[in-house]
């Protein structure tokens, strides 16, 4: 667990995309990770098929929906 | 029996050793015959899987998924769910109207979807 914790410690107060198995993207800034990647995203955005769906303020994401968290340039 | 046994403490390291060397389909086998051989010298099979991981770190990989997915990037970090940390990445979806390919920089891949993991 710990190399990759080196990862999420960086992600956090950055702009991220959080891809769910789904395919739907959340794009926002990580407030906070955990080991089950559960997530909590602020300023998030909803794409559904790459076209923006919603905005949330703060949200809650449970790790067992999340294929990948990444990086992102610009939100 | 008599033969592997001979050399049975010798042979275990060099088990160990060659996972590193060999490409990934000998390793593979190596695996296999090393689990019977290196289980007294605490070389469990799970440790070899992980070596065999462990040597593709700062290589680039190629990861497929359950589902119609697959991804390829330099391998940075992983740990004991195979939850990795790739750099550099293309997503490939195959989808019915084709294939779809994204780039992103730097990813946390979730261990649970993946089904293999192979040197590009």
């Amino acid at each position: 667990m710990e190399p990759t914790q080196d990862f999420t410690s960086f992600l956090i107060g950055r702009p991220v995309i959080v891809k769910l198995n789904s395919g739907v993207d959340y794009r926002g800034i990580l407030a906070c990770l955990d080991g089950y990647m559960n997530i909590a995203l602020e300023q998030t955005e909803e794409y559904v098929n790459g076209q923006l769906k919603n905005k949330y303020g703060d949200t809650f994401i449970r790790g067992n929906n999340v294929l990948y968290i990444s990086t992102a340039k610009g939100v | 029996m008599s033969a592997p046994n001979s050399s049975g403490s010798a042979a275990a390291p060099a088990v160990a050793a060659s996972i590193h060397q060999l490409p990934l389909v000998g390793a593979g086998a190596g695996a296999g015959a090393g689990a019977g051989a290196g289980a007294g010298a605490g070389n469990t099979t799970a440790t070899l899987f992980k070596k065999l991981i462990d040597s593709c770190i700062g290589s680039k990989i190629w990861v497929v998924m359950k589902s119609e997915k697959e991804f390829t990037g330099t391998l940075k970090y992983f740990d004991d769910y195979v939850n990795m940390v790739l750099e550099d990445v293309t997503e490939f979806e195959n989808t019915p109207e084709g294939r779809k390919t994204t780039k992103l920089e730097q990813i946390l891949l979730n261990g649970n979807n993946i089904c293999m993991v192979t040197p590009f």
